[in-house]
């Protein structure tokens, strides 16, 4: 078989699954920050800051692991900054993720970076901090667009904050060319990816309100207490939010001709990290977070993309209300809920991908990793599933190369149909 | 129609900020006993301890615990000083080495101080060595390890490795913690026991520390 055969191939079996249907065998879509360059023998810092020893990594990690896709996760929330530049479809798609040499750039005060707040071999962090006071939600609602550019953004990036300055203006320029040299990276190693045979899935970005409110706003923390404090507003807030985040998911999505061109499929994936799910109990979660929500994943069906969901932490308790969304339509990574209990109460209503967690990655054998996918598999394959190894965040830092490679072997043994 | 106390516990259980609040300062102006006050937290926090493990509360709920609970820890304080009544142990507790993520680490140190626990509390990123230092310093019956990464797993297994070399294994009891942490991470790291949430957390402190 020829390379674009392979690669046509990897595309077909993660569109039928997506379609509902069974492939001839169960796709795996790895994703990392740092560990293939872990495995290539360069730091957290140097694959984060410096793209051509990522890009190194990535495609050394790429051909010697028969994955079906395999993502670089290049940085850490940064939804906000997606919005901000929400009049630009191009700035708004490459804005997504705060990145290293962003950081810089722009001097966040939400996350820390190995090499500059880290030591150089830890995993960047999202910190976070409180943004907007609790007495600001009413500007907020009032016009949330003008509230992250004119208030939000510039307490946010210590170099943004005198708005039209001199330091303003080359942050801005600064940050710009950032953006501009990891959009030519991210373009380049997905070139070269599908010359050894890797799709790439055309992304778009949306999110959570309550999330985005409590992410880049207000803090986990202070958002949790202003559910039992400040009920009618932090609604309120939500439903302002709410059509910033459905038209971020228009905006960003690559246009049909360049889908079908460059990335050779129609389907888009649009992203949503859910942070709150977690956390919230079923009351506050069914009355502050999933409607707002379900809202969101309906708007962007209907515009023919699949919402791509990572359900972080146990999702058990609101498993259910998964069911009030369109149907066959939603892509769930399950982070802690048991992949069994998913099937369970939700059927095929969902589709599901799970994996095995960093812990067995990191500690465990191949021979234990086998025990786990065979049962996994076994359990769960029938109808369509996607293998997401490390499935608590990506495959971990630590992650020994031997225990990644038992999933893909375990996924040949006992992933076909 | 229920006593203060019982009226101060179930607030506080139900995690009504206002009336517990409320109540506190007016046990206080009656002038009564701090330290039955204190007893009645006690009390509290150990009916949302076994509400969380029902599945009944969440992590929001513990959030909004801990705070009720900083404040009435506020008000009580000019009342009773420094002195908390007897201590029921000592716990060292921080975010291992390359990991600066606390919140559950802060419930967890929030219960255990409402517990009757006195907690020295080393902070985030600390690297093995301030754990070796904090354990001979304060000598605590048990060290919890936090971290929320993946990455966190391999700083805690050096760290209990530090303990170890150090000779103070065999005198302290060591559990990790965070959302990543399980029965796997816990054999790779060596601890004695592991949480992924505060509450169970505190459970089992208690346990390992001997108090029932």
């Amino acid at each position: 078989m020829d390379v674009e055969e392979i690669r046509r191939e990897k595309i077909e079996r993660i569109e039928a699954v997506i379609k509902g249907k069974e492939p001839d065998k169960v796709p795996i879509t790895a994703a990392t920050t740092v560990w293939h360059g872990a495995y290539a023998g360069y730091t957290p810092k140097e694959v984060l800051f410096d793209y051509s020893k990522c890009k190194d990594a990535w495609l050394k990690v790429a051909k010697d692991f028969n994955f079906d896709t395999f993502t670089f996760i290049p940085g850490l929330e940064g939804m906000i900054y997606t919005i901000a530049m929400l009049k630009d479809a191009e700035m708004a798609g490459a804005a997504r993720f705060i990145l290293g040499p962003t950081h810089l750039a722009l001097g966040d005060v939400f996350t820390r970076w190995p090499g500059y707040e880290l030591n150089e071999n830890a995993h960047p962090q999202f910190i976070g901090k409180e943004i907007m006071k609790v007495d600001e939600y009413k500007q907020l609602i009032e016009d949330p667009l003008e509230f992250v550019n004119k208030v939000a953004m510039p307490r946010i990036n210590k170099k943004l904050a005198n708005v039209g300055s001199a330091e303003y203006n080359a942050a801005m320029a600064k940050y710009g060319a950032e953006l501009a040299k990891f959009g030519a990276f991210m373009a380049e190693a997905s070139a070269e990816l599908a010359k050894i045979g890797y799709p790439t899935f055309p992304m778009s970005w949306s999110y959570a309100p309550l999330d985005f409110i409590g992410d880049f706003l207000r803090d986990i923390k202070n958002v949790v207490m202003d559910l039992y404090r400040y009920k009618d507003v932090v609604k309120e807030a939500v439903e302002a939010i709410k059509p910033l985040v459905i038209k971020a998911a228009e905006l960003t999505a690559p246009p049909a001709e360049i889908r079908k061109q460059i990335f050779g499929t129609e389907v888009v994936e649009c992203f949503f990290p859910l942070h709150l799910n977690e956390y919230l109990n079923p009351k506050l979660y069914n009355e502050f977070y999933w409607p707002s929500l379900n809202d969101v994943f309906k708007e962007v069906v209907k515009t023919g993309q699949t919402p791509f969901v990572l359900f972080e932490g146990k999702h058990d308790a609101h498993l259910e209300t998964l069911l009030e969304a369109p149907k066959g339509k939603i892509v769930g990574v399950f982070e802690k809920t048991d992949p069994r209990k998913v099937r369970e109460v939700l059927g095929n209503h969902v589709i599901l991908v799970s994996g095995p967690p960093n812990s067995l990655l990191i500690g465990g054998t191949p021979q234990k990793v086998e025990e786990y996918m065979k049962s996994l598999l076994t359990d769960c394959k029938e109808g369509g599933m996607m293998i997401w190894p490390g499935v608590d965040g990506g495959i971990s830092r630590d992650a020994k190369p031997e225990n990644v490679k038992a999933v893909v072997e375990a996924v040949e043994k006992y992933g076909r149909y | 129609m229920a006593s203060m106390e019982e009226e101060f516990v179930n607030a506080l259980a139900e995690l009504d900020e206002t009336k517990t609040l409320e109540l506190a300062k007016k046990r206080i102006a009656a002038g009564e006993d701090p330290f039955k006050i204190l007893d009645d937290i006690r009390k509290a926090t150990d009916i949302i301890g076994k509400r969380y493990e029902e599945g009944r509360y969440f992590v929001s709920d513990l959030i909004m615990a801990g705070e009720i609970l900083k404040q009435v820890m506020e008000i009580l304080k000019p009342v009773i000083g420094e002195k908390r009544g007897e201590s029921k142990g000592k716990v060292v507790i921080g975010t291992v080495e390359g990991d600066v993520h606390d919140i559950g680490k802060n419930i967890v140190i929030a219960l255990l101080e409402a517990e009757g626990f006195e907690v020295v509390d080393l902070g985030v990123d600390q690297p093995p060595e301030v754990f070796v230092n904090a354990v001979k310093e304060h000598k605590p019956q048990v060290l919890g390890l936090s971290g929320l990464l993946t990455e966190a797993i391999e700083s805690m297994k050096k760290t209990i490795e530090a303990i170890e070399k150090a000779g103070l294994r065999n005198k302290v009891k060591i559990i990790i913690g965070g959302g990543r942490t399980n029965e796997e991470a816990k054999q790779y790291t060596k601890a004695d026991d592991w949480a992924d949430d505060a509450a169970v957390g505190v459970r089992k402190i208690k346990a390992l520390a001997g108090v029932v």
